[in-house]
């Protein structure tokens, strides 16, 4: 296969999605630009201007009519998708960490930092969707206060029931959805290292985590049971589910301090394919020269993107020897 | 007058008949469809020397019919927007570009697949040839002639080395570097040799300054009489030619920077040596005769 190189952004990446259909991804980085493209050629349809900050979160609604981003700036903005133009900022006392649109688009979580004595906190938004879509709330439906750790990142569990988060001292915590009230806790990462990526399976019932102590975790939506472990050499910063084949892709580098130090090889700048009910490592794939900092998989599963700390997203379409690949029990398990 | 009259004018030559007048006129391209559903034009240029070329080209036109949904069909259709704005349709080569192929085949054992492709692949040409010969190479004691280094070798309190002196002098240094580590036995008896007696230190007394780069002796040529106008590569260009020379060392004053006078030639074979020793004893370089002779040990 050969990937498609995007080179609109300066800096370092930091997020990219895909819409629901996967024909455009968005990706934001640390330029202050969010660009969008089409994932058939990898045209770029455009960019949405107009945060002062590095940008570290996007999410797109189910609709594909609304962005939501959060940068530094210490504002959320939503964007009209097609024309570019910002519809509504929301403006907090520290940087937004992580945006994410529920499962029927009709509302919106945010992480936000814990800094200059704010604690980190989640808040909810309720999204309109009017034939004027700045006509939107400037009151937060639920806020959720982080009082022993902060969370990092958070999304929505199956039928926006619950809202799950990862937090700075590796722990999964659950979180009723409409009353914000804490249910379960769970040590999924080893003690005090940062949890960098958390991605839903395409129903929600499980999820994927990245954590900074090298592994990935695939936990349960409903009572935040580990099902798998994967392990990895490298801190990780980003893990994804993929659709159609049961894989999981881990993405992660050395930290950027110490990437000036090493040699590309040993970056282990690689995407890693795992198995994801045999915990296997079946592949890797190369062509980033920084720690990939985020990896989106196509909604259908027929290929993948990542941004990395080089400031390239490499668009990837999989093609057939991906598809064949099988274990001898699931070869087993198609025959029958 | 009338010559000029006769021929036609000299603007309508330029403005009407250029095409049927001008000899590197080019006929107009041709178009045939084929049988087989392929076109075939076939067209004529000029290349940048002027020459007449003529391109033959065959097409194919087949029609890819892709179904999308509807509502990305309409995405595709959407005007672009910041800094896209105003650019046409299809990729910018500023921003999109398409990378180098990648081979992805998922694999069960992948880890094991990688190694062997890195030792058959020619990746790191360098290292792997350097693997390879290695990889043959077998460590043989030179005490009990067992598969591990001399130094580790259990009887090395105890044995004197197997072949001492049968050695060529083809692997000097790797020779007196083995026979250090082993302490090499020279007498029998007490387990404690004294560093004078031990091997090689019979005639090189305890150990010398240069490590284990110290010369060899064995295949070293001492030349006297050497020009102070001779250089270290003048000399090397003269002794290669009897063989591979290792080292040339050319004795020179501290402060004037002129050769002192004499030099040695170290040779990898000590018969090349040898034969160099025969020949060029008594050669005349520059304005005086070498004297070439073998280098002794210093005692």
């Amino acid at each position: 296969m050969r990937p498609v190189l995007l080179q609109g952004h300066e800096r370092s990446i930091n997020q990219i999605k895909y819409n629901k259909e996967g024909d455009l991804l968005f990706s934001v980085a640390k330029d202050k630009v969010i660009g969008a493209w089409y994932t058939s050629n990898g045209e770029r349809l455009g960019t949405y201007n107009g945060h002062q900050g590095a940008i570290w979160t996007i999410d797109v609604s189910p609709d594909t009519t609304l962005l939501a981003s959060g940068a530094a700036d210490n504002t959320i903005k939503l964007w009209n998708i097609r024309t570019g133009e910002c519809v509504k900022t929301w403006e907090f006392p520290t940087a937004v960490k992580r945006v994410e649109f529920s499962e029927d688009g009709k509302q919106l979580l945010a992480v936000t930092e814990k800094r200059m004595g704010y604690l980190g906190t989640i808040v909810v938004y309720d999204v309109r969707y009017g034939d004027d879509l700045t006509d939107q709330t400037d009151e937060h439906s639920l806020k959720i206060t982080c009082e022993d750790s902060k969370a990092t990142v958070a999304g929505w569990s199956y039928l926006d029931k619950y809202i799950i988060s990862g937090h700075e001292d590796g722990t999964v915590q659950q979180w009723d959805a409409k009353t914000g009230e804490s249910l379960m806790v769970v040590e999924a990462h080893e003690y005090d290292t940062t949890i960098n990526d958390l991605q839903f399976s395409p129903d929600r019932t499980y999820f994927i985590t990245a954590g900074k102590d090298k592994s990935a975790k695939l936990i349960s939506s409903r009572d935040l049971s580990i099902l798998k472990t994967y392990v990895a050499d490298t801190p990780l910063n980003t893990a994804a589910i993929t659709s159609k084949k049961d894989f999981v892709i881990l993405g992660g580098g050395q930290a950027a301090m110490e990437v000036t130090t090493t040699s590309a090889r040993q970056g282990k700048f690689e995407a890693r394919f795992y198995h994801k009910i045999f915990e296997d490592e079946i592949g890797r794939i190369k062509g980033h020269f920084g720690p990939l900092n985020t990896i989106a998989v196509h909604p259908q599963g027929t290929g993948y993107a990542s941004g990395s700390e080089d400031g390239y997203v490499r668009l990837h379409a999989f093609d057939k020897p991906y598809f064949d690949f099988m274990y001898e029990v699931e070869r087993e398990q198609a025959r029958k | 007058m009338s010559k000029t009259a006769s021929r036609p004018d000299w603007a309508d030559d330029v403005s009407d008949s250029e095409q049927i007048n001008d000899p590197t006129a080019l006929p107009p391209p041709v178009t045939t469809v084929n049988k087989d559903g392929t076109k075939t034009t076939v067209l004529y240029r000029l290349d940048d020397l002027g020459r007449k070329v003529k391109v033959t080209r065959k097409t194919r036109t087949t029609v890819h019919k892709e179904r999308v949904n509807p509502v990305v069909a309409e995405r595709r259709e959407w005007a672009k927007f910041g800094l896209e704005k105003g650019k046409s349709k299809g990729p910018q080569p500023d921003t999109t570009s398409v990378g180098e192929n990648i081979v992805f085949r998922p694999s069960r054992d992948w880890k094991n697949v990688q190694a062997e492709e890195a030792k058959t692949g020619g990746g790191r040409a360098e290292e792997k040839s350097l693997k390879e010969q290695l990889r043959d190479k077998k460590v043989k004691c030179r005490i009990c002639s067992g598969e591990h280094f001399t130094a580790r070798c259990p009887f090395k309190d105890t044995m004197a080395p197997a072949d001492e002196g049968a050695n060529p002098a083809a692997d000097p240094l790797a020779d007196d570097e083995e026979a250090k580590a082993a302490g090499g036995l020279g007498v029998g008896g007490s387990s404690y040799v004294p560093p004078h007696l031990r091997k090689g230190g019979a005639q090189a007394a305890g150990e010398r300054m240069g490590g284990k780069y110290e010369r060899d002796d064995l295949a070293t040529l001492r030349v006297t009489n050497v020009s102070e106008m001779a250089e270290e590569q003048e000399l090397r260009d003269l002794f290669e030619r009897f063989g591979r020379v290792t080292r040339v060392f050319l004795a020179k004053d501290r402060d004037t920077g002129r050769a002192k006078g004499f030099a040695f030639i170290s040779f990898v074979d000590r018969a090349d040596a040898a034969r160099a020793c025969e020949k060029m004893d008594g050669f005349g370089y520059r304005h005086l005769i070498l004297r070439v002779e073998f280098a002794k040990r210093t005692t």
